[in-house]
């Protein structure tokens, strides 16, 4: 083995078609659009150089700085509520849980399958308030509390929230399931020896299970975080973005520049704002693995 | 020499018969139909079993039956939503179709201005057929597209104003109102007998905005959102906040309920029908829910129309509607032939009969034949078609896309009570100054 890793041919053999490929797919796509990003308009209709306006737009452009706000607390909340709830999840599936541990497993991870835009439905009639109340608030009126009765994703106040609960709902039967996985590959005697030493619940968790499940946390906050900084079904199927710009992330601001208003060039300097976030982002998550 | 004379004669007769042959497949469309080998393609909003999809396959089908059994069609459809985004993308490869729906006012103005499209007033008068289409309807388009020629067909001729439930009116003691005053005094009334006097399409969000360019229109003219379109008037001029304010002061009284703006167009149009609210702005297509019995309980007499309210007749009269003809019909100049001027020539002089005939709605054609057994709503919306003198676009005809978008979003906030119509007008204000 040691021999054919230490051949040069051999290594180019096998990094080769993949490092093409992965040029192909992802790097030309990105080269493009950085050229796109000098031109202004569309492709063929009126299409014309540029050079750095789109970039000294974006500084003055408020809806972007609006959407790129929308990202960040988007990001922040479900990144932490994902992977989290998957973490406190999977706890619950490996010490609480005696009986029917497969059935809520499976209930647990049932949202990560259902169509995004189903999804969608579903949550905007539990947040119905016209021409009937929808399950919560039915909820709130029936228990006295007609007060918090509202249209939680007809006001800017509490949209982007209500969609940050349903994203979590989404995937944090996801992160549970690989949690939980990880969890099983924890040897029991280490655990056994921690509670002979006098390790209480919080103790075992902090210095024995979070140490050994580090690199799946860290993983997983890198899954959680890449799916985020796209953040665009689950808003176009819940609130399209609404009310006013107050779901509208910056996948979406990207999508109504370059197609809706037909200025491709800006719409690939937004690309290239996500791109940069996605790579900084990771490059950031993964300095807490350094360690290893 | 012999050779020379029979050459020169076969190059005479060579040439005269290009020339005839020109002449009368080209220039002479009084003749009969030549049956040109054609196959079009036909990009869509509509499925083909709905609205004017059934109209176009029939149409195709009917040509292809009756006169040119060589001509051939492919259609297809998107989503509306998709449909900017298609065309972009077609032009920019040049491979637009042959003929396509798309969006009057601004977008067409820019294909209009990339020189993708047919002149359709000269194919009007190449062919003879400019007495098909309904005159207002070509003044209509010519007015959104804001050019001295026309350059799409229409596919509707709709009048907008308040729908309303006749039942509600009635146990509130409500009149039809005719003047903004007396609009005002009907909703506060509807309101105090305990009925949601009010609904639109806030989650859709353009039911929203024709509020605001009712009562901006009716107070400030026809022309002011030309106007503004132009540079000449800002939007943030008094006349055009106060527009905006009118529409959040209603939602601040509580008159289109709760949670307006996750309500969308069919959804109100539902509570309108079914009695949970009196009044909603919408356009002469909703005769099409109006008269499907399993969607409309208040039956065949339960929904009257008005038109929006006069603020002051000198300013904007009574005759005047909010007009529109629908998504229109354009065709791609690269692609445009004989072929497809014989079918579009067959197009003209056959639309309006068909759309009477299948559809009982008129698409901005002439017609001869009147609909058998009209349904009452049918008939109300030909009776105000009928009587208006001048028409006026809708709130975001002469904005562009993105001015457009902006409008149209920030009504959310300003129904919320999260942005006044101060702010609402300068936001768009704004993004128009950057364009």
């Amino acid at each position: 083995m040691k021999k054919v890793l230490g051949n040069k041919k051999a290594i180019a053999l096998f990094v080769v078609p993949a490092l093409i490929l992965y040029t192909v797919i992802v790097m030309v796509p990105v080269i493009w659009s950085l050229y796109y990003s000098f031109f202004s308009g569309s492709p063929g209709l009126q299409w014309e150089f540029a050079g750095f306006e789109n970039y000294a737009r974006l500084f003055r452009d408020k809806n972007f700085f609006n959407s790129l706000t929308v990202n960040f607390k988007y990001i922040a909340v479900v990144t932490v509520g994902q992977v989290g709830l998957g973490l406190l999840l999977s706890l619950m599936f490996k010490f609480w849980l005696r009986r029917c541990k497969t059935i809520i497993r499976t209930l647990v991870f049932f949202p990560v399958v259902l169509p995004t835009v189903a999804v969608g439905q579903l949550f905007a009639k539990i947040y119905e308030i016209q021409p009937n109340y929808g399950l919560l608030n039915s909820f709130l009126s029936a228990v006295g509390l007609q007060g918090l009765v509202q249209p939680w994703i007809g006001q800017a106040s509490t949209a982007l929230w209500c969609l940050c609960i349903m994203d979590i709902w989404v995937a944090m039967g996801f992160y549970s399931v690989i949690f939980y996985g990880a969890l099983l590959d924890i040897p029991d005697d280490i655990m056994e020896a921690a509670r002979i030493d006098g390790a209480g619940s919080f103790a075992m968790f902090k210095s024995i299970l979070l140490p050994l499940l580090r690199p799946m946390i860290i993983t997983s906050l890198v899954f959680s975080f890449s799916g985020t900084v796209k953040m665009f079904e689950s808003a176009m199927a819940l609130t399209n973005g609404g009310p006013g710009s107050a779901t509208k992330s910056l996948s979406m601001y990207m999508y109504d520049v370059s197609f809706t208003y037909n200025k491709v060039g800006y719409g690939s300097v937004i690309a290239i704002v996500i791109f940069l976030i996605c790579v900084l982002g990771s490059f950031i998550i993964n300095r807490f693995d350094v360690k290893e | 020499m012999k050779k020379k004379v029979l050459a020169a004669f076969m190059a005479a007769l060579t040439v005269t018969a290009m020339l005839g042959t020109q002449v009368v497949s080209a220039s002479d469309f009084s003749g009969e139909d030549p049956q040109i080998e054609k196959k079009i393609k036909i990009l869509t909003i509509w499925a083909e079993d709905n609205d004017n999809g059934i109209l176009l396959n029939k149409i195709c089908e009917d040509y292809q039956k009756n006169v040119n059994p060589n001509f051939d069609w492919e259609y297809e459809m998107v989503s509306a939503d998709n449909l900017q985004q298609k065309i972009a993308t077609l032009a920019a490869s040049n491979d637009l179709p042959d003929l396509f729906a798309y969006e009057a006012g601004a977008p067409l103005v820019t294909l209009i201005d990339s020189d993708k499209l047919v002149n359709v007033s000269e194919f009007l008068a190449e062919t003879g057929t400019e007495q098909y289409l309904n005159a207002g309807a070509g003044e209509l388009m010519k007015g959104l597209s804001g050019t001295e020629d026309l350059y799409d067909l229409p596919l509707g001729l709709n009048v907008e104003g308040f729908w309303y439930n006749k039942a509600l009116f009635e146990e509130a003691g409500c009149e039809v109102p005719a003047t903004w005053e007396e609009f005002d005094a009907v909703l506060a009334k509807l309101s105090e007998a305990g009925i949601q006097p009010l609904t639109t399409g806030g989650s859709d969000k353009w039911g929203a905005t024709r509020l605001i360019n009712a009562y901006a229109v009716r107070t400030m003219g026809n022309d002011i959102m030309t106007k503004t379109a132009n540079g000449e008037v800002p939007y943030t001029e008094e006349g055009l906040v106060a527009a905006a304010d009118k529409i959040a002061e209603w939602a601040e009284k509580g008159y289109f309920g709760e949670g307006i703006t996750t309500v969308d167009m069919n959804t109100a149009g539902s509570m309108l029908m079914s009695g949970k609210a009196a009044i909603f702005y919408n356009g002469s297509w909703f005769t099409q829910n109006l008269t499907d019995e399993s969607q409309n309980p208040a039956g065949k007499d339960g929904i009257g129309f008005f038109n929006i309210p006069v603020a002051d007749e000198s300013v904007s009269s009574a005759t005047s509607y909010s007009m529109n003809c629908g998504n229109i019909l354009a065709m791609d100049k690269a692609k445009y032939d004989d072929g497809t001027k014989w079918f579009l020539k067959y197009f003209m002089e056959n639309m309006g009969n068909l759309a009477m005939e299948e559809m009982g709605t008129v698409k901005g054609y002439t017609y001869e034949t009147a609909a058998e057994d009209m349904d009452p709503y049918t008939s109300l919306v030909l009776a105000e078609i009928d009587k208006s003198t001048e028409g006026f676009a809708w709130w975001e005809a002469k904005m562009v896309s993105e001015v457009s978008k902006i409008a149209q979003e920030n009504v959310q906030p300003l129904l919320n009570g999260e942005m006044t119509g101060e702010e609402y007008m300068q936001s768009i204000q704004d993004v128009h100054d950057m364009q």
